[in-house]
């Protein structure tokens, strides 16, 4: 997997990695991957939600030391 | 289905300007358009100096630690944020009528409108929802 972009939202609470995610998802093209770090739990169900509610793809994702991290793939 | 949300805001303590301007900044950062309602009270969370000074609830005061430690933007932070998202502010022409404000005591780029105004964009918004 050849990841485009990373975008460091650790720390951040809810609603700033959504829209930091946002923001990162609209500097890469159609395809490219994203990877992301956060550390709010929340965005465990919010980032599902949020690829569902836009088309993207999360290819994988996973936690280590209280870090999630989630790949998209923008639509 | 419905890209709009609309919301009220008629409140205008801290935790009410959370819920407003998260659920506002989360809808726009999925690709909604949200507008956002301010009337009576609720013009203090985009009044220039109100939004720096917004109360918590009697006896909630103990929170501003919680604030802290979760790293939550402050709310002027959360205002620009929704600007940059285009999230649209509404103002209540009538409560500022009655509390003497003019455009230029709120932050920049809202617009003025009554109760018409947002009714007519909330017309098919779904959700739509009060504060």
């Amino acid at each position: 997997m050849k990841v485009t972009k990373t975008l460091d939202a650790k720390g951040f609470a809810c609603p700033m990695p959504i829209v930091k995610t946002k923001k990162a998802i609209d500097s890469i093209n159609s395809g490219d991957v994203l990877e992301v770090l956060v550390t709010d739990k929340g965005a465990l169900n919010d980032f599902a939600a949020w690829a569902k509610g836009g088309g993207h793809t999360i290819l994988e994702q996973k936690e280590a030391a209280g870090v999630l991290t989630f790949y998209i793939q923008k639509a | 289905m419905s890209n709009k949300v609309a919301i009220i805001a008629s409140t205008g303590g801290l935790f009410d300007a959370y819920k407003v301007f998260n659920i506002a900044t989360a809808a726009a950062a999925s690709e909604k358009e949200v507008a956002i309602f301010f009337t009576f009270e609720g013009l203090n969370l985009i009044h220039k100096q109100a939004m720096y000074n917004l109360e918590m609830p009697a006896g909630k005061e103990h929170f501003a630690e919680g604030f802290e430690k979760a790293q939550v933007p402050n709310i002027p932070q959360l205002v620009e944020v929704a600007g940059e998202l285009g999230v649209k502010f509404i103002a209540c022409q009538m409560t500022m009528d009655i509390m003497g404000l003019s455009k230029e005591d709120f932050v920049t780029g809202i617009e003025v409108g009554g109760a018409v105004t947002f009714l007519e964009y909330a017309k098919d918004a779904s959700p739509a929802l009060t504060f």
